[in-house]
């Protein structure tokens, strides 16, 4: 009876998703909010789910959820919304104690994000997000290796999480430099004080999981958004004891990828990292980009 | 105006472990309202916080028989033997817990078994560094080994004519919705309306003849909300049509409103939170409906006659939540 605006057909959404532990997708969400207040373009497609979001220009951030669930529209849909009301919305519920399972349709009747939780039939949570047409296409970062080789460190996340809150007092740009003799990465504050961290190859294999570097490189970058790409890893991240890599690319652009899980421990999908393969559908990759300061490039 | 009973060891229970608690939550001062038959716990029937959904709260009515409460109940005033005041109910709790703790003390031997006997009455004292007596309820009790009173400050009794206001808000609450849904559970309820309410401050709330409870909140950028199905219904009631399952549940609120099948008005959320500590007095089923022309939201709580499934007609406890517009019907 309800007459639908969109001009279809039928009124089905184009697509219907089921996540089975909203929690996990919470934690893969809040890892990318790093204001209470931010506008995100989602994009839906055959792929899965991409969550971006921006801020001045300089720093950028991707969610990624591989898809897992039926798809029925054409090519790419593409809308903004809100990423703090989402991500409250979806606490709403996740209620403490059980895992619940939640069901995501898009577009509604208004073209809203539309969350129910599936848990009983005859009674349901449901949220109504409305949507937005996204005013500008994201900025494509367009990341590129400098030279032949990729410059690129893996650390445990907690580490380097904790490397980089450390550096909060010095001041307000950060200067990362990594050489290959000896095989060092430096992170480095400069302004009340300095404070010089060290992450050395040899040393500690437990430090650097990997590393390669094939000539000093050397960049600044804003304290606030390089912090802005660890403060907020879920605590899943660093009990499950997961990496974060870390490279710099052409003209400094640093990229910052972390892994973080869907599914919670206990669940079926859930396999410890200690061990055994992954299914990777259970995971969310997310992506921080962010530009280096004009200044200062030893290359 | 005088005012002497003894506590039954049914009313202390019920006052310490459910009542007390509850009105507690619902808002810090009450009114005490006794009359030949009944002794109420009373919430927002007077005064500017009664007048609307600004207010300060619910409208809330604990009734009692008075036999289930007191024995030797002794009440008489000029009024036609009733008498109200207001206290706060914390400090009637606290007095009524202190009284019972000098029971809990190990008996010595001989004391006859059975309810201590905790007497309540209404008296005129002085208090330290006053000049003029002021009215207290005193509780009274003697235990193995000490002797308790404990004083509760409480207001000027009310004046005849605000007795009858009251007793006239009292009468005017008293009307059932003529459909009442039974939510099998409120601490569920509870807990979902805590997350509901940092979302906004109007809710709107609808019940349908189908058995259906629906709660919404709305902003400019979101509508979140929860529907409860299939719920027992007492009154009115009507049978769901087919077609309905695949919609929207907001859109099958509203079909259902058009149909003059449901109401639905708006309440103000932090009136239901409130409403909703009444889960401490821990009643046996809990209503919701929409009073008739949606003129407010009401819920009932009923008691069972402990060991039957028969309803316990000495307790009547109710909620009424003003309403910001005058619904639909």
């Amino acid at each position: 009876m309800s007459s639908s605006t969109s001009g279809r057909d039928d009124d089905a959404p184009d697509l219907v998703c089921q996540i089975d532990c909203v929690h996990g997708m919470v934690d893969a969400l809040s890892s990318v909010r790093w204001k209470r207040h931010q506008d995100a373009v989602m994009e839906l497609s055959a792929h899965g789910i991409v969550l971006t979001v921006e801020e001045s220009g300089c720093l950028q951030a991707k969610v990624f959820l591989k898809r897992e669930y039926d798809y029925a529209g054409e090519g790419r849909e593409r809308f903004g919304l809100s990423l703090g009301l989402f991500v409250d919305c979806l606490n709403i519920f996740s209620a403490p104690g059980h895992a619940s399972a939640v069901e995501i349709r898009y577009p509604g009747p208004d073209m809203q994000l539309l969350l129910k939780s599936v848990d009983s039939p005859d009674a349901c949570l449901y949220a109504e997000i409305r949507t937005r047409i996204p005013d500008t296409i994201s900025w494509d970062y367009n990341f590129e290796h400098d030279g032949n080789t990729p410059v690129t460190f893996t650390a445990k996340s907690a580490v380097l999480k904790e490397t980089i809150d450390d550096l909060e007092w010095p001041g307000s740009s950060i200067q990362i430099r990594m050489q290959p003799d000896p095989p060092t990465v430096v992170f480095k504050g400069e302004g009340h004080g300095d404070l010089q961290v060290e992450f050395p190859y040899y040393a500690n294999t437990d430090l650097l999981i990997v590393f390669q570097c094939d000539r000093e490189v050397s960049y600044r970058y804003k304290y606030k958004f390089l912090r802005a790409t660890t403060s907020n890893i879920p605590s899943s991240v660093m009990k499950e004891n997961r990496r974060t890599k870390v490279t710099i690319g052409r003209g400094g652009m640093l990229k910052v990828q972390h892994l973080v899980s869907l599914a919670r421990p206990g669940m079926p999908y859930f396999r410890n990292i200690g061990g055994g393969t992954e299914q990777t559908s259970r995971i969310a990759h997310i992506e921080f980009f962010v530009k280096p300061e004009e200044d200062d490039n030893d290359a | 105006m005088k005012f002497k009973a003894f506590f039954t060891g049914d009313g202390i229970s019920l006052l310490d472990k459910r009542f007390l608690p509850a009105m507690d939550k619902v808002g810090r001062v009450c009114h005490v309202f006794l009359t030949p038959t009944h002794a109420m716990l009373l919430h927002n029937l007077l005064g500017a916080t009664a007048a609307g959904p600004d207010g300060g709260g619910p409208q809330c009515v604990a009734q009692f028989a008075k036999d289930l409460l007191f024995r030797e109940y002794n009440l008489s005033s000029r009024n036609g033997n009733q008498i109200a005041f207001s206290v706060e109910v914390a400090l009637l709790h606290r007095a009524l817990r202190s009284v019972l703790a000098v029971h809990a003390q190990a008996p010595a031997a001989g004391d006859a078994a059975g309810a201590p006997a905790i007497q309540v009455r209404l008296v005129n004292k002085l208090p330290a560094g006053s000049r003029s007596a002021t009215p207290f309820l005193t509780f009274e009790t003697k235990g193995a080994r000490a002797a308790v009173v404990q004083d509760v400050p409480i207001s000027r009794p009310l004046s005849r004519s605000d007795v009858e206001r009251l007793q006239a808000a009292l009468d005017a609450a008293k009307d059932l919705p003529q459909t009442l849904v039974q939510v099998p559970d409120l601490p569920q309820l509870q807990s979902l309306v805590d997350r509901l309410k940092n979302v906004g401050d109007l809710l709107t709330v609808a019940v349908t003849q189908y058995g259906d409870l629906h709660l919404q909140v709305s902003t400019s950028l979101v509508s979140v909300g929860s529907e409860f199905r299939k719920l027992r219904v007492i009154g009115d009631h009507a049978n769901a049509p087919a077609g309905d399952q695949n919609l929207t549940a907001s859109t099958r609120m509203d079909m259902a409103v058009e149909r003059g099948e449901a109401l639905s008005v708006q309440v103000n959320m932090k009136h239901l939170v409130k409403s909703l500590h009444c889960h401490l007095a821990k009643p046996d089923y809990t209503f919701y409906g929409i009073a008739p022309g949606g003129a407010c939201l009401t819920v009932v709580f009923q008691y069972f006659i402990p060991g039957t499934r028969l309803a316990d007609k000495s307790i009547s406890f109710y909620c009424r939540l003003p309403v910001l517009d005058p619904g639909s019907s």
